[in-house]
């Protein structure tokens, strides 16, 4: 329980005062005379049970009155089941909102989303706590908010629903950062969420560093969690995983690959449901249905003629009927041909003593497209001729030559900032030259060939494959590897500790080191080729993001950047009216000079499971926290000022001590006649 | 008749002009020395006939009933019934406890009043009248006699009477009832302060004896209401300690306790035909005395 006037609990100890009273008064007394002690005596040992007990009891409700006069004017607030958690009217209020698509979930039976709910009973609480800022954050990439009147929280254009996941640590630290900034008060920070997993990030490292941050606070700062943590029934969410153009002998056929997955909603089994995909595609529409049994049902392929005369690029939207989330009932996909592979191979001498095969092996894998209909070209340019290599069109380049530097070193960073992918291998003689900060050392001939012991599974350009299964990394023979020096981040690592890949952290693009040859003499990376094929074949891709004239971008990480691309996007279908701050935050088709931007939700939306409440309550350990569970569509109010029901409590103090102090039937009759009988005795 | 002329506070001369006129008759016969207005159990000169009786030799012959001879041809005595005084003790109780009276008239003032009165009219209508002021034991004490010179000192004993000590009131009417030899009107004036059984026993004992006892049983109103609001610490008159007690959480219990004892001496009195009045300090001491002469008078006559 708080209170909004905690300062008149300073007065509690006046709860004693009928203590204090009925003391003096026993202290008052008069001293009599007596004669008739044997009454007295008698009236003494009836009166230790009952008696002794209505007295207390009398004196019990006396103070209860009082403290509940106290409390009552110390206004008195519930929060939902009366947390006992101390304190009063915080200086900052701060609301976390959580607007992912998933918030936009409702009940069945309620008109409201999570998200409505949530900024409605947060505006009420936050009103009735009668904070004196009332700090809003809804995005760490921006300012927050601050409210003048914290009921305009339920109408905020701004608090509204979005496509972008919330990132809550991101946002803790923003709110902490701000209450740091602005020496802030007592605070109070309101999260609402419907705690997702990949909206909070629990896995990630800085939660225990947030954790030790707020607990420094010189101020106090307690935490509020209103909870949507119900999983929503029956909810569909529908998404294209792929769609690519491909080419047919007169026509075009698009192939749209499309997932609708199922909510799980806790049931062990689920009914197998017919769901009509709608596709929309150059205003024309065409409806696919597709029955879910399990937790999704997957259209692989599924192919569009387009004709001769459609354009090589274009936009679509496919959805879903409405059901209990209409976030996740729509997606919209941009389509174009395929960019051709190209990939510069820059090396000095193919037959120096030094390749012996390297760069032709380094040719090869990138020369053959992993699908039959791409294709893939590759050239060869001396390294004193890259001036000349067509690098607007290449999405790779493997350079097997000493570090550019000078010209070379700005070609090859405006094709990196493009987006393009570099992989540096080691010269035959590494001459101390650096780019970015990083140069090859010198060459070390291990007596046993060397195997990676550790690399990177999760992502980059040796994760596992989309099956799950690791690359055969482990499998590879390194004789010699190359020194490197420079800040990088080793993807794969040799068992004596030294790097074998490495990547540059780059702000776009891609810039790897791979610090052995495919020569056979260097490494088994060519005879064991599949990870080598891998990882150029995975670098090709990469680096045709940036050469597509088409991108499906997440919202949220589209903001960035489209922010980064600065003006000129139109938007071209998605919702009529978006704040301009809400860019790249909704779903919609962006379009600029020929070029096409879909945003949609992430992945991660459709397929996050809802975290354990003590797995969330963990995160706060050891600081102030208070969950609240919230219902979408709820009317309860979190926080509820409930001084009537100490009145009321007062009142009924009152009359249990006037009822205790009412004399007996008995005791009100008069005192014993002296004259009803004598002389007829 | 009487000689004392020295004022006595306890003595109201008007009113005892007024009481003058109602007799104080013995509920029972009395054996007395001389003759006098109460019933005797013997058989005496009064002018009331009481029975025939055979002639035998000795008797006085002007007792002969010669009519009865002259119809019977036998010899019978008439005999009347005799005529007698009374010998009235009074038992005053001067234990501490007759010191209280919360209206500024202690218990103690009221039984001089009523004991004195008493005195004076029995001693008036040719009574003897002794008297024992009673609290840890006797502490004084004169026999029944006639003179007026015998009143002055019971006066005198009543006058000198102070509330001191405990109570020992039913030992003290045990040896009474053995030590009294004839019969006579014992008069208890007493707070009665003391558990009920042990006065029962006493009282049955002087019934035994033949004994006409009556009493006055002394109470302050608020020793009946008990009307305290504050908190207070009783003091025992009798020296037995003291109690602090809230009137509020125990008025209830104590009024609960003298109803109990007050239905109790009631039973009492009532099982031993005791002459039993009770009187609070703040009542009329002479209509309580006029009550109780005027209760005797219209019972007069009783014989055995």
């Amino acid at each position: 329980m708080t209170f909004l006037q905690p300062w008149v609990l300073v007065g509690l100890p006046l709860v004693s005062l009928p203590l204090i009273v009925h003391l003096i008064n026993q202290r008052r007394f008069q001293t009599v005379h007596w004669g008739a002690m044997m009454f007295l005596l008698s009236a003494r040992a009836l009166s230790r049970g009952y008696s002794r007990l209505r007295h207390w009891l009398i004196m019990l409700m006396r103070m209860l009155a009082v403290a509940a006069v106290i409390l009552a004017v110390g206004r008195p607030l519930s929060r939902g089941w009366l947390a006992l958690a101390a304190g009063g009217r915080p200086d900052t209020a701060i609301v976390i909102l959580d607007r992912s698509p998933s918030m936009q979930a409702r009940d069945r039976d309620a008109a409201d989303t999570k998200l409505d709910t949530g900024r409605r009973q947060l505006a009420e609480a936050v009103a009735t706590l009668g904070a004196a800022h009332t700090i809003v954050f809804t995005d760490p990439a921006r300012p927050p908010l601050e409210l003048d009147e914290p009921r305009a929280l339920a109408d905020l254009p701004s608090a509204g629903p979005s496509a972008a996941p919330a990132d809550i640590p991101r946002l803790l630290q923003a709110a902490y950062d701000h209450i740091r900034a602005s020496a802030a008060g007592a605070s109070e920070v309101w999260i609402c969420s419907d705690q997702r997993a990949n909206d909070w990030a629990v896995e990630a490292g800085g939660w225990s560093s947030l954790r030790e941050a707020f607990a420094a606070l010189p101020q106090p700062v307690r935490f509020q969690l209103l909870a949507f943590s119900q999983p929503t029934a029956g909810n569909l969410a529908v998404r294209v995983t792929d769609a690519r153009l491909e080419r047919r002998a007169t026509a075009r056929d698009l192939l749209l690959s499309i997932v609708v997955s199922r909510e799980d909603d806790g049931q062990p089994s689920a009914s197998p449901v017919s769901v009509p995909v709608t596709i929309e595609l150059g205003g024309a529409t065409s409806t696919v249905e597709l029955v879910v049994t399990g937790r999704e049902a997957v259209l692989a392929n599924h192919a569009i003629a387009l004709g001769a005369e459609a354009e090589p690029r274009g936009h679509g939207r496919v959805s879903i009927p409405a059901d209990t989330n209409a976030a996740d009932n729509e997606f919209y996909f941009v389509f174009a041909e395929p960019a051709p592979r190209r990939t510069l191979v820059v090396a000095d001498d193919e037959d120096g003593a030094h390749d012996a095969g390297a760069s032709s092996s380094l040719e090869l894998v990138a020369g053959i497209p992993p699908e039959k209909s791409a294709v893939a070209t590759v050239d060869r340019v001396p390294a004193a001729a890259v001036a000349t290599a067509a690098w607007e069109e290449a999405a790779l380049v493997l350079w097997q030559a000493p570090l550019p530097t000078g010209d070379a070193a700005k070609l090859v960073e405006a094709f990196v900032n493009r987006g393009g992918q570099v992989v540096f291998f080691p010269p035959a003689d590494p001459d101390g030259r650096e780019f970015a900060g990083c140069r090859w050392t010198e060459w070390t001939t291990h007596p046993e060939p060397l195997a990676p012991e550790t690399w990177r599974t999760d992502e980059d350009l040796l994760a596992n494959t989309r099956a799950g299964a690791a690359l055969p990394v482990g499998a590879l023979a390194v004789t010699r590897s190359c020194g490197l020096a420079g800040e990088i981040v080793p993807l794969a690592s040799l068992a004596g500790g030294g790097p074998l890949v490495a990547r540059l952290a780059t702000r776009r693009g891609g810039v790897y080191f791979c610090a052995t040859t495919p020569a056979p003499r260097d490494s088994s990376l060519a005879s064991e080729g599949i990870v080598l094929y891998s990882l150029v074949q995975r670098a090709i891709d990469r680096g045709l993001e940036s050469l597509s004239p088409v991108r499906q971008l997440d919202a949220g990480a589209a903001a960035v950047v489209l922010d980064i691309e600065k003006a000129g996007w139109t938007r071209i279908a998605g919702a009529a009216t978006v704040p301009v701050d809400e860019i790249g935050m909704q779903p919609a088709v962006y379009a600029r000079a020929g070029r096409l931007v879909a945003v949609n939700r992430p992945v991660a939306e459709d397929t996050a499971r809802i975290l354990p409440a003590d797995r969330v309550d963990g995160l706060f350990q050891g600081l102030s926290f208070t969950r609240q569970d919230g219902r979408a569509g709820g009317t309860d109010s979190l926080v509820q000022e409930i001084w009537r029901a100490f009145l009321i409590a007062m009142v009924l103090a009152l009359i249990g001590e006037g009822l205790l102090c009412m004399p007996s039937r008995r005791s009100s009759r008069s005192a014993p006649d002296a004259s009803p009988f004598g002389a007829a005795a | 008749m009487l000689t004392d002329r020295q004022p006595r506070s306890f003595l109201d001369p008007q009113s005892l002009a007024r009481l003058a006129g109602v007799p104080l008759v013995a509920r029972k016969p009395m054996v007395g020395g001389v003759s006098g207005r109460h019933a005797s159990p013997h058989r005496g000169s009064s002018i009331e006939f009481a029975e025939y009786r055979k002639y035998v030799p000795g008797d006085d012959l002007r007792r002969l009933d010669w009519r009865a001879f002259g119809r019977s041809d036998r010899y019978y005595v008439k005999e009347y019934e005799a005529d007698t005084n009374l010998r009235l003790c009074l038992v005053v109780d001067t234990s501490g406890s007759m010191a209280y009276g919360s209206a500024g008239t202690p218990k103690l003032d009221v039984a001089r009043r009523i004991a004195g009165s008493l005195g004076y009219l029995a001693a008036q209508q040719g009574d003897a009248v002794g008297i024992s002021c009673v609290a840890d034991g006797v502490v004084q004490s004169l026999p029944p006699r006639r003179s007026p010179a015998h009143l002055r000192l019971v006066f005198d004993v009543l006058e000198a009477a102070r509330p001191d000590g405990g109570t020992r009131l039913p030992e003290v009417l045990h040896e009474f009832a053995e030590t009294i030899r004839q019969r006579a009107l014992v008069v208890i004036v007493s707070d009665f302060f003391m558990p009920p059984s042990e006065l029962e026993s006493a009282f049955n004992h002087l019934r035994f004896r033949r004994h006409d006892v009556a009493t006055f049983h002394l109470l302050d109103p608020q020793e009946v209401g008990f009307q305290f609001q504050r908190p207070t610490r009783f003091l025992d008159l009798e020296g037995k300690g003291a109690i602090f007690a809230d009137p509020v959480d125990i008025a209830d219990r104590y009024r609960r306790a003298v109803e109990s004892y007050l239905a109790e001496v009631r039973r009492i009195v009532l099982a031993s035909g005791i002459d039993h009045h009770r009187v609070l300090t703040t009542d009329d001491v002479e209509q309580s005395l006029a009550r109780f002469l005027v209760g005797r008078a219209s019972g007069q006559g009783a014989r055995r």
